[in-house]
């Protein structure tokens, strides 16, 4: 069973297969350049506090990002 | 001659490769189609004189970010004999993309497969052979930052450098367009090429992080960080500027003085009150500049800057900036010069120019000896630190300000997303070039912005020739005169206004001038200011000199930097109304509550 989230709404550790970026053409062009592909793994290592960034694993390269940007990434997990 | 342009991702060692291909020959340089600086050499490769430019970091060759821009348009407006592609040989599944889409373009290329040693330390193994077969040219296994498989990959290159022959700019705008399923033919050839672990480790990065980037220590950490880089550059670069400005004086003493009998007194105070005083201030910041510079090589080529942003973006990105705005806004409470420079690392143009305007509101050590002097005079003891600390937060609240409203503007489009490197050591040859590259560009752009500003200055405080210098009918003066209703409001006499115009050429020169006055020094000048001044209008004259125009080094740095003389009007349009305004409020304030 399989089920649907945001990259933004994943706990700390927990492991997900990105399924999609809905953003505009110039937005995803350039997740998907930094490794934000469907049917890469991504992991959440850490967040910052006060709304801060996620300290995110995709594959093997680690990235900042906002929240606001990866709320644009979803994800299923194997629940 | 040869043309060769570098290609990579961003945190492959792409610039050490360069620098390890060209040592420090290389400078900066503009090219066709596009208005950034780029760092280029011309050196021999093989039997041939080779051109290497060094192209910005990119994800993407079909991206919308500003250096996806730039390196496209240098390739469709610049003839290319062979590209060189680095890429980390720890994350080939990520990077491969960059390396066929090159290839389809139809460029001679060489694929660098940078930090090898680290990939092998992971457990990576890697054949060359198949990648090659597949990509369709060479491919090298390298280590730029300890230089194993250099020579190997010098070889390479001059072969591949001795057939090329430069690709039609028409065929590379033609072939830009299409992408033909680049990353499914990656990962099929990483498949066939690469056999790394699933999960890679990097234990030493997770320990670190796990304390530099910990949830309640993080942030002291990096404020301590901060102040031990900020302590560290500026008390070694005190004495080191000390000893620059020693040196000039000595000349001009020995040197210069002599001629003073020889020249006509109006071309030696030309000539050396004017154009050597501006090389004067060039040299000043020359150590500082160096420091600053190997410190932050540092910071950055140890990982640590990316964690600085991830720490701070809570609070900067609710004033469009980001958390290395943030380091660099620090760091030009030393001086705002190398803070302006260093912001080259953000790579956004709206983020950087917005980080450039905030820049100089930072209360730098210039303005600080003005303003140490002033408290000092006006102010008791008690007093003098609480009004400093006010000084302080006012500057932090305009650039704060600043950000907010400019911001508006200046718009970030690109999504906020940075590469976490590993945590590396740095190398103490990259550190060294970095400082050596970055003075030279400094000097570069920037000297003859700041001898004009000097020459100017000079021009207007001692001319007409017949006046006293400095006096109330030199041109200075009349400027002072013709301020007088605009400075008058806000507590400002004549005499310090043409104090003013001086202090446009560097901060610290404000106390000089008005040494040069009033023929006072030390407690006399403090004394004479005390009675003529009450402590509104010091104050009302500190928040002016704290606010009012950035120096000339600092304009020139931005003009250089931003590529824009409109970015420096604006810079200083807005500067000038925020001071005014700033004093204006303050004084009246004052007054009102009976001060």
């Amino acid at each position: 069973m399989h089920e649907q989230h945001t990259l933004n709404s994943l706990r700390k550790g927990q492991r997900a297969v990105i399924t999609g970026i809905e953003a505009s053409d110039g937005l995803r062009h350039r997740l998907q350049a930094m490794g934000l592909r469907t049917g890469r793994e991504a992991e959440i290592i850490r967040q910052a506090h006060l709304g801060g960034p996620l300290h995110v694993r995709v594959g093997n390269v680690h990235l900042i990002m906002r929240r606001a940007d990866a709320r644009r990434v979803s994800v299923h997990t194997a629940a | 001659m040869k043309r060769l342009a570098i290609v990579g991702m961003p945190n492959t060692g792409k610039s050490t490769f360069f620098n390890r291909l060209t040592g420090a020959s290389s400078r900066v340089g503009n090219w066709p189609g596009i208005t950034v600086d780029l760092y280029g050499a011309q050196l021999p490769i093989g039997s041939d004189l080779a051109q290497v430019v060094d192209l910005p970091g990119i994800y993407d060759l079909h991206g919308f970010s500003d250096d996806e821009q730039v390196v496209r348009a240098f390739l469709e407006n610049n003839p290319v004999d062979l590209v060189v592609v680095v890429l980390n040989a720890t994350q080939l599944d990520h990077q491969l993309p960059l390396a066929l889409q090159i290839r389809d373009l139809g460029f001679n290329t060489v694929v660098m497969l940078n930090m090898a040693d680290e990939a092998q330390h992971l457990g990576i193994r890697i054949d060359t052979e198949a990648l090659a077969r597949g990509i369709g040219c060479p491919v090298v296994l390298v280590s730029a930052r300890r230089g194993s498989g250099f020579p190997e990959a010098q070889q390479a290159i001059a072969t591949a450098l001795a057939d090329a022959r430069p690709l039609q700019l028409d065929s590379v705008r033609a072939a830009l367009a299409p992408d033909d399923r680049v990353v499914e033919r990656a990962e099929a050839l990483v498949k066939g090429a690469v056999d790394a672990p699933g999960v890679l480790v990097r234990r030493t990065t997770e320990r670190l992080d796990r304390i530099l980037l910990h949830p309640v220590f993080g942030l002291p950490l990096f404020f301590l960080t901060m102040f031990l880089v900020f302590q560290a550059v500026y008390t070694l670069g005190a004495p080191l500027q000390d000893g620059v400005a020693w040196l000039l004086d000595e000349f001009r003493a020995l040197a210069l003085k002599p001629l003073a009998g020889v020249l006509p007194g109006m071309l030696y105070g030309f000539l050396v009150e004017g154009i050597y005083d501006g090389v004067g201030t060039v040299a000043s910041f020359v150590p500082v500049i160096i420091l600053f510079f190997f410190f932050m090589a540092v910071v950055e080529d140890s990982g640590y800057l990316s964690r600085a942003a991830f720490l701070m973006d809570a609070l900067m990105s609710r004033f469009g900036l980001d958390g290395r705005s943030f380091v660099m806004l620090l760091m030009g409470f030393g001086c705002n010069v190398p803070a302006l420079m260093g912001t080259r690392v953000m790579r956004s143009r709206a983020l950087r120019l917005l980080t450039m305007l905030v820049i100089p509101f930072s209360l730098c050590s210039a303005r600080l000896q003005v303003f140490l002097f002033l408290t000092t005079a006006l102010f008791t003891p008690r007093q003098a630190p609480l009004v400093l600390f006010a000084l302080y937060l006012l500057s932090f609240a305009a650039a704060m300000l600043t950000a907010l409203v400019a911001g508006r503007r200046l718009r970030n489009n690109e999504p906020f997303v940075l590469e976490m490197p590993p945590y590396r050591a740095p190398i103490p040859r990259q550190v060294l070039l970095r400082g050596w590259h970055e003075v030279s560009h400094f000097l570069h752009r920037a000297t003859k912005f700041i001898i004009a500003g000097v020459v100017l200055v000079w021009l207007l405080t001692n001319f007409p020739a017949s006046e006293v210098p400095g006096g109330p009918d030199t041109f200075a003066g009349m400027l002072g005169r013709l301020a007088e209703p605009v400075l008058g409001p806000i507590g400002i006499g004549a005499e310090m206004a043409v104090v003013l115009v001086f202090g446009f050429v560097a901060k610290e020169i404000i106390i000089g001038a008005m040494v040069a006055m009033t023929g006072l020094q030390g407690d006399a000048l403090m004394g004479y200011l005390a009675q003529h001044m009450d402590w509104v209008q010091a104050m009302s004259f500190m928040i002016f000199v704290l606010l009012y125009t950035p120096c000339v080094s600092t304009l020139a740095t931005q003009r250089a930097e931003a590529r824009s003389w409109g970015f420096v009007g604006v810079s200083v349009g807005w500067s000038l109304g925020l001071a005014w305004l700033t004093s204006f409020a303050f004084y009246h304030g004052a007054r009102l509550l009976g001060y």
